[in-house]
């Protein structure tokens, strides 16, 4: 039924296409964990959320789940989460400050560096003939940070994280380097399952600012976010798209003065002088727009409303998902303005956000509802704006305006360069 | 607050148990704004994310942790108001809910027009596309009592799921 697809057929790249057997193939699926997400450059984790000597935190990789550990060096190393005596989870909380990680099944035991140091039993039981020295954890081969985001990638061969960014770094500057205080991550993660294929949030928050004006009507129609269909006032300039390198995609649009409460306008307006100075002059003319962008292939970032999120789609099958997202905040924001950021965050982009509510359905119901023989037959169309892309003096990447699917058809473009490795 | 004596705490609860049922029939019922004239307009409706940590590391309380709800009266009227549009796609068609509650408990009361009550949730969702889901967690409630009328003051809502599903109802 789920025979394993030509994968270099199902994205046309001459015609932007995209075969649904791409969203809903198990096969698919199987492939992308090991041609997609064993090569990429993946999202971890905020080095705040790490930030003394032996913090730990808990997530995923593809379908791996990781420990990312702060060393007493200071660096930071990542490991499966997956003792290598009978893969259970050594670690099962969120997160925490360990020096020793200790398998709860039967207590092998490892060191920050994870080295394998302890083995109950090593002398009656192994004889002393256990080898110590090969059964440490399974390393992440690359850890990197770009502005507090930490990303590993299991690719001891891949290009590093800036490289890999390319251009997509200018725009995530524009969040993560507005101020000088720079940026701490919330406690707390919003955790939740979606139905849906990862790759469906992916483009979508790195480059479909066209489904607001139909899926997130509700909010306009109770005076939040903009009238008519989101195609802003001021395209190319302050409302656009871009395609950046390597399947990254970014959304710039401008909601106009902010309707906020006094103390956060003041803290804007503090921000604003800010990015002057941690910032160029073209990247500081674009601060606190509403910013939205996914570095390929499952980290997105919204900033919107004040606050920011992180999120990750980590994979659970072809038609699943479980999403991660973290709240990000500037260190120096006052208490009141946490609290709104904070407040936002939930009412909007949450499990119970007014805007998430309709794109959690919108996702889970193409899911659902793909694999049948006929529908599968018939293409995606990714066609929006294709050859009206252009390249700009004052800002980096290919650009287009609100709305167009370049930026969304490149992933596909880097999803088809890989899968068809 | 004091501690409520053994007859007060159980006529509160019968009386606090039909404040709870009402307001679940309200829901249930598509009434949304008869039961928010159920609520105080200085509310704090609000739910912590859940970690997974020890029961000493875990801190509900803290201040910033992230929140799936963390309302007063015009937020939360906000997102009733979204679902009267006709165009909150999560909610077009509207889906089956049931809400159930239990192990109601009067933990505190400084008379008998302000009380502490604790109470177990369950609701039942259902909805176009097979979509079938459970919320289920406790609450600490404050409740006042004005004109002979129970007005929720603050509701602390613990979810008790490591991983939620996409949250379109009121617990």
């Amino acid at each position: 039924m789920d025979n394993a697809p030509d994968f270099s057929s199902l994205v046309d790249v001459e015609n932007c296409t995209v075969s649904p057997i791409a969203f809903s193939s198990e096969a698919v699926y199987q492939a992308e964990l090991e041609k997609i997400f064993s090569r990429s450059w993946l999202y971890l984790g905020h080095t705040s959320q790490i930030a003394k000597a032996n913090d730990y935190l808990t997530t995923f990789m593809g379908a791996e789940p990781v420990i990312i550990v702060r060393q007493s060096s200071g660096e930071i190393k990542a490991f499966l989460n997956s003792c290598r005596h009978r893969g259970m989870r050594l670690c099962r909380r969120d997160h925490g400050n360990k020096k020793l990680f200790s398998c709860p099944y039967h207590g092998w035991t490892y060191d920050e560096k994870g080295d394998l140091k302890g083995v109950p039993q090593l002398d009656t039981a192994y004889h002393n003939e256990l080898d110590r020295s090969a059964w440490g954890l399974i390393p992440v081969s690359r850890v990197e940070t770009f502005e507090g985001m930490i990303f590993g990638n299991f690719d001891m061969d891949a290009v590093s994280l800036v490289e890999y960014l390319g251009d997509m770094a200018w725009y995530l500057e524009l969040v993560l380097k507005r101020s000088k205080a720079g940026m701490e991550a919330f406690p707390g993660c919003h955790r939740w399952r979606l139905g849906g294929n990862w790759k469906l949030p992916a483009e979508q928050f790195g480059g479909d600012n066209y489904h607001t004006g139909a899926l997130h009507r509700s909010m306009s129609e109770i005076g939040l976010g903009p009238k008519g269909d989101y195609r802003g006032d001021n395209p190319w300039v302050r409302d656009f798209e871009v395609k950046c390198i390597n399947g990254h995609g970014w959304i710039n649009f401008d909601v106009g003065e902010d309707e906020v409460p006094p103390e956060q306008a003041r803290f804007f307006a503090q921000l604003r002088e800010e990015a002057k100075e941690t910032l160029t002059p073209k990247q500081a003319d674009l601060v606190l727009c509403a910013q939205v962008g996914t570095v390929f292939p499952n980290m997105s970032i919204i900033s919107f409303f004040g606050f920011t999120s992180i999120r990750v789609w980590h994979p659970l099958s072809a038609k699943e998902m479980l999403v991660h997202s973290y709240g990000l905040v500037e260190k120096n924001a006052p208490q009141s303005v946490r609290e709104l950021t904070r407040k936002a965050m939930g009412l909007t982009f949450s499990p119970s956000g007014i805007f998430e509510q309709d794109d959690g359905v919108a996702w889970g119901d193409i899911a659902r509802f793909q694999g049948g023989p006929i529908r599968s037959k018939h293409p995606f169309n990714y066609q929006m704006g294709k050859g009206h892309g252009k390249r700009m003096e004052d800002k980096p990447g290919l650009i287009g305006t609100c709305s167009t699917e370049i930026g969304v058809f490149g992933l596909y473009e880097k999803w088809q360069e890989l899968m068809s490795q | 607050m004091a501690r409520v004596d053994e007859s007060m705490s159980s006529e509160l609860r019968l009386e606090l148990e039909e404040v709870l049922i009402h307001e679940y029939w309200l829901l249930d019922n598509n009434r949304l704004e008869q039961w928010l004239a159920l609520i105080c307009e200085d509310v704090r409706y609000w739910a912590p994310v859940r970690e997974n940590l020890t029961l000493d590391e875990e801190c509900l309380e803290q201040t910033d942790l992230l929140t799936h709800f963390d309302e007063d009266k015009v937020t939360l009227g906000l997102r009733v108001a979204r679902l009267r549009t006709g165009s909150a796609h999560a909610e077009e068609p509207p889906s089956r809910t049931r809400h159930f509650v239990s192990n109601v408990k009067v933990l505190e009361a400084v008379s008998s027009l302000e009380v502490v009550v604790d109470s177990n949730f369950s609701v039942f969702r259902s909805r176009p596309g097979l979509e079938e889901h459970w919320f289920v967690g406790g609450r600490t409630d404050y409740w006042l009592k004005e004109k002979n009328q129970w007005f929720l003051k603050n509701r602390f809502i613990k979810f008790d799921h490591d991983v939620i599903e996409n949250i379109t109802v009121f617990v």
